[in-house]
């Protein structure tokens, strides 16, 4: 590489001359494979990063767009309290209102649909024509197209495959107001409704919907449209109208607001895996870098002995980074977008119960940005980090001894256990703030990651000495050597990381599913069997249905009782709340493992008895409330209340609150049943009860009779669900960590294989020197492994913390070692057995003294 | 100089008449480099007596390595057998080779191979980790004493100078008294005055203990101080001639 004489210093080269230094740079097949490498290691990084922001942006986003798609550029909503809504008549007054452009109403009921294969429970939304004008791009649509078919409803498509129906075909719809036959005008398709193709939803036209409803002259929302210049004036306005007819006064995107809330444990749990995504991303991505170090000092020796000054050097080190960090992007964010499309699915899981959301993927501008940005960052720290020192020296051999700066052991001693320290704190007095907790985790970990690696290592120094067995002195040689000790401490903090966030998730996964089946027993087992709507929608049992169907019931042999359960969604400020109401009669309406402060047979006394309530702990603390205290519940019929006890939240993350069966029918002004609680007769089997249930509700009943075994099975099956993706990306992460510890550790053998021939021309045979290999691999895979799990164990306590006091989540708090000692396990073997195959090419180098020409 | 042998060598098994330490008998090595055949070593026999140093000298390329390699049994020769201490080298098992690579040959290579971490001390010690598992750095110290490395052998390797650095090589290749020692360029990064002492030391050494030296070297100090010298060139071993060494000299000296 020649350089013109006379070259200038400190000055900005030519692009020419730079791209002519990075051509012979490049042109070495050695440095292209290498380079190749670190493309791909920084590519995976990215794809991680990109697909997990995806993942946990997608729920969030699902339903924003559903609130847009229908509500379009109004404002403001008057929310109607109950199911059975309030006069359409009101419109008027709102219209009258100043500042006031345009109002309208819809309706927004849960029903059941009853089709030829299937049934499912979904949101009937009824809308007006002149959401056609003024509504979003959903409503515009459908109103646009259907409105001369004053009778019908529309499904999407993947809805209607599984009902078994297609477009102008009858189906049975199921309100609490009755069955009725109706006609399916058309199945809409991605192109009309976007991502929400995958909701369940049905749409009709609003005065058709009052019908199927029994709503007659009633609406369940107004959305409208003011004039900005007047908004003021309009919200003072609506304000007065809401609270004088009783109806809820909310932003028009208030549902996305409250979903927020549901979604935020899910949330932070992904948030949490995406930060830990990230670090594996880099780790795996610096460890690809580190395998051009080598290559790239001689670069720059070569430069600067023709006269190339710093500077200059950096501008083409710097060319060399953004020339692996544009193919690292672009090759991650495909990789990412597969990996989104096919594994981090966006799993509403039972958040679906109360929202209608989809499982479309929304990539924002930011995910990307952050995204490439950290495959940038990644390349520029990994060419221009690793060479620091030989660019801060003056020309000479070029020391391959990384010198640590003085007072960087201490700063880092320092810096770990002030992280441990803050973690602590975060436990014991601030668990909501769980994210913070693990980021300082994981910096205490990679703090003080070197200690602990320089411990195990003098500790298997120590160990193997009296031994003296050549493999593993030769091993423990090859350990304590400082021109390896960069790359041996970032393959083991890819392993710690990787270990930690599989370790510390899937722990806290694990106590939380523990909690929550523990729920789905307690709450399932209450009856031997249940009568409720149809479909996973319908778990939770908040869809009515006439409670007349009881009635059909009650004398048949096989049942000794047949009781009416009530339940539904009930938004309490800003949560979206599950109302429990199980029957009087029922021996234990709190279960004893839900019920966290109060006495459980006074509780149980007391809501029997009706008046009372019990509270999740999270609703309590936020509205101040104590046992015996006395609240108003804004139910459609606001009220009085007083608290019976406290709870978890049921599994569900805004909270749950319990009252009895009558309770309820009188706070919601109806009589509607949301199940039927029966107990099997003495003498009959529960199979013999389902058949007389079944033929007595007849085939087109649109309600299933289910076990408390088989739903208790449903909801164990929707809360793992779930909790599914945490599990995909904590497998995907050890992959990732797996695939970069075994990358880096076989090239680092590979690159030994001169000192391998030295050790063998000192007779030392192939097998020794294979198991030398295999002990020093499995020191350093499985050290870094094993401190991830201890650290993982910590971790599983912070979130598991977070979860139970802030969320008040049914969760067993629980250090799972099995867990952390199945991660370690899986990790640091599968890393180990992959790198055998180098290892064992390695050592079959043959020793010579003839140099190479 | 050749040498016949009317007794056939039983592979692998050791004779009863020792007939000098090392007997390399019409070894050949012929590769091909491109298109062209090269014969590096063509038909080589050689005999060295226990404590004789022998210098086989010539330039780069002459071929003298690959009969080094030969010799330690790192490559198997076209032809032609290699007798190290009664033994046919290419008939070892891989196990056997192993243990003769330890015990019977030592081999001075460059000092940049050595584990720059590690001691003087450690790094001369490592052929005798498996006979002697717990104190081997002990059993080394006084050969490094004898080196002049007495003070010095606590000291990482990186912290030596190339001097010190070669006289570990030396005592790491002398560690376990072998039979035979191979030196391939040991003064090659070297000054004048360090080459002598270098090569005096091997001398001593080896004569002491009884040790055959061949060192391979394209240094003109080295055929001074050997017992015996030939040439290898064009894959034939010839006897040394004085005249190729005042070329050499006269060719230093111009260069110098």
């Amino acid at each position: 590489m020649n350089v013109p004489a006379g070259a200038m210093h400190g000055r900005v080269m030519p692009l020419g001359e730079v791209l002519f230094k990075f051509k012979t740079w490049i042109k070495s097949p050695v440095v292209a494979v290498q380079e190749s490498l670190a493309v791909l290691g920084i590519a995976v990084g990215v794809a991680l990063l990109f697909a997990s922001q995806v993942a946990s942006q997608s729920l969030d986003g699902s339903v924003r767009q559903l609130t847009h798609e229908l509500v379009g550029g109004t404002q403001y909503q008057l929310d109607a309290r109950g199911p059975t809504g309030f006069p359409e008549a009101l419109e008027q007054q709102v219209q009258a209102l100043p500042g006031v452009k345009a109002a309208l109403p819809l309706i927004d009921q849960q029903a059941t649909i009853i089709g030829r294969h299937a049934r499912a429970s979904v949101d009937l939304i009824g809308v007006d024509p002149r959401f056609a004008q003024l509504g979003g791009p959903l409503a515009r649509k459908f109103s646009g197209r259907e409105l001369s078919r004053q009778k019908v409803i529309a499904l999407p498509k993947p809805l209607a495959m599984t009902l078994g129906v297609e477009a102008f075909q009858d189906v049975m719809l199921q309100t609490d107001s009755g069955t009725q036959e109706t006609l399916l005008a058309a199945t809409l398709g991605t192109s009309e409704v976007g991502g929400l193709v995958n909701s369940q939803l049905a749409l009709a036209p609003i005065r058709y919907a009052q019908i199927l409803v029994g709503s007659r002259g009633r609406i369940s929302r107004l959305y409208i449209k003011v004039d900005p210049a007047q908004r003021q004036q309009a919200a003072a306005g609506l304000r007065r109208l809401a609270s004088a007819d009783d109806l809820n006064f909310l932003p028009s995107d208030f549902d996305a607001q409250l979903f927020a809330v549901a979604s935020a444990p899910a949330q932070q749990g992904e948030t949490l895996f995406s930060l830990i995504s990230a670090v594996v991303g880099f780790l795996f991505a610096f460890n690809a870098m580190l395998l051009t170090v080598g290559e790239r000092r001689k670069w720059i020796n070569t430069m600067r002995s023709q006269g190339t000054d710093r500077w200059m050097i950096v501008q083409a080190l710097a060319f060399d980074a953004l020339v692996i960090g544009i193919a690292a992007s672009i090759l991650g964010v495909g990789l990412g977008e597969l990996l989104s499309i096919e594994l981090f699915h966006s799993e509403p899981g039972y958040l679906a119960f109360a929202f209608p959301v989809g499982q479309q993927r929304i990539v924002t501008f930011q995910t990307l940005a952050i995204a490439v940005a950290a495959g940038f960052v990644a390349a520029l720290v990994g060419v221009l980090a690793p060479v620091r020192d030989i660019l801060g020296r003056p020309l000479r051999e070029a020391v391959e001894i990384e010198r640590t700066p003085v007072g960087w052991t201490p700063a880092r001693i320092a810096t770990g256990l002030v992280c441990l320290a803050v973690t602590t704190a975060i436990v014991l007095f601030r668990p909501q703030s769980a994210v913070l907790g693990v980021v300082t985790l994981v910096i205490a970990a990679l703090a003080l990651l070197p200690f602990l690696f320089n411990a195990i290592v003098w500790a298997f120094v120590r160990v193997q000495q009296p031994l003296g067995w050549t493999p593993l002195r030769l091993a423990a040689g090859e350990l304590t050597d400082p021109l390896t000790r960069v790359r041996s401490l970032a393959i083991a903090a890819t392993g710690a990381i990787a270990v930690f966030g599989s370790v510390a998730i899937a722990g806290a996964q694990h106590n939380l599913q523990d909690g929550l089946d523990g729920t789905a027993t307690e709450w399932n087992r209450t009856a031997d069997v249940w009568v409720s709507p149809a479909g996973e929608n319908n778990t939770l049992a908040t869809s009515p249905f006439p409670a007349a169907t009881a009635g059909r019931l009650r004398g048949l042999p096989a049942l000794s009782s047949v009781d009416i359960y009530r339940g539904g969604f009930l938004d309490v400020g800003e949560r979206r709340v599950w109302v429990i109401a199980p029957p009087e009669r029922s021996a234990d309406p709190i279960p004893a493992g839900q019920l966290t402060e109060g006495d459980l047979q006074q509780a149980n006394r007391r809501l029997r008895a009706g008046g009372w309530a019990v509270l999740s702990e999270a609703i309590a603390h936020e509205r101040h409330l104590h046992i015996g205290d006395s609240f108003m519940l804004p139910s459609p019929h606001p009220t009085r209340f007083r608290v019976a006890g406290l709870s978890t939240n049921g599994g569900w993350p805004p909270g749950a609150i319990v009252i009895n069966s009558s309770d309820y029918a009188k706070a919601w002004n109806s009589t509607a049943a949301s199940a039927l609680n029966i107990q099997v007769a003495a003498g009959y089997s529960h199979a013999a009860a389902r058949a007389e249930i079944l033929a007595a509700l007849g085939p087109r009943s649109g309600l299933a009779v289910q076990t408390a075994g088989e739903r208790e099975g449903q909801w164990k099956r929707i809360s793992r669900r779930g909790l599914a993706r945490l599990t995909q990306i904590s497998v995907l992460v050890s992959i990732a960590a797996i695939l970069a510890m075994a990358g880096v550790m076989s090239s680092l053998l590979w690159q030994r294989r001169e000192r391998i021939a030295y050790l063998k021309m000192n007779g030392n045979g192939k097998a020794a020197m294979w198991l030398a290999l295999f002990f020093e691999s499995a020191v350093l895979l499985g050290s870094g492994c094993l401190i991830g799990a201890t650290f993982g164990l910590y971790g599983q306590l912070v979130i598991s913390h977070a979860l139970a006091t802030v969320t008040g989540f049914p969760i067993t708090i629980s250090v799972g070692t099995a867990i952390a000692i199945l991660s370690f396990l899986v990790v640091s073997t599968s890393a180990l057995a992959i790198v055998a195959a180098p290892g064992f090419l390695a050592v079959r180098v043959r020793p010579s003294l003839v140099k190479p020409t | 100089m050749s040498s016949t042998f009317t007794n056939a060598v039983r592979p692998g098994k050791r004779q009863t008449r020792t007939l000098g330490m090392l007997q390399v008998v019409d070894l050949v090595k012929h590769y091909t480099v491109g298109d062209q055949p090269v014969r590096a070593v063509d038909g080589v026999t050689l005999r060295i007596d226990p404590g004789e140093m022998v210098a086989l000298y010539g330039p780069s390329g002459s071929g003298k390595s690959t009969l080094i390699d030969m010799i330690a049994g790192f490559r198997r020769p076209d032809s032609g057998m290699v007798i190290v201490d009664g033994r046919d080298v290419h008939t070892l098992s891989n196990r056997e080779h192993a243990i003769y690579l330890r015990a019977t040959v030592g081999i001075v290579g460059e000092p940049k191979q050595l584990l720059e971490h590690m001691s003087a001390r450690e790094n001369a010690s490592m052929k005798l980790w498996r006979t002697h598992r717990r104190n081997a750095t002990r059993v080394v110290a006084p050969l490094l004493v004898e080196l002049g490395l007495g003070e010095r052998m606590d000291q990482p390797v990186r912290k030596l100078s190339m001097g010190e650095r070669q006289r570990t090589m030396i005592a790491l290749a002398l560690s376990t008294e072998p039979k035979l020692v191979l030196a391939d360029e040991p003064t090659g990064s070297l000054d004048t005055v360090l080459s002598r002492e270098v090569l005096e030391l091997i001398h001593s050494l080896c004569h002491d203990r009884g040790t055959a030296v061949l060192l391979a070297t394209h240094d003109p100090l080295a055929v001074k101080v050997a017992d015996r010298a030939f040439e290898l060139r064009d894959g034939h071993l010839r006897d040394y001639q004085p005249e190729t060494l005042a070329t050499a000299e006269r060719d230093e000296s111009i260069a110098g």
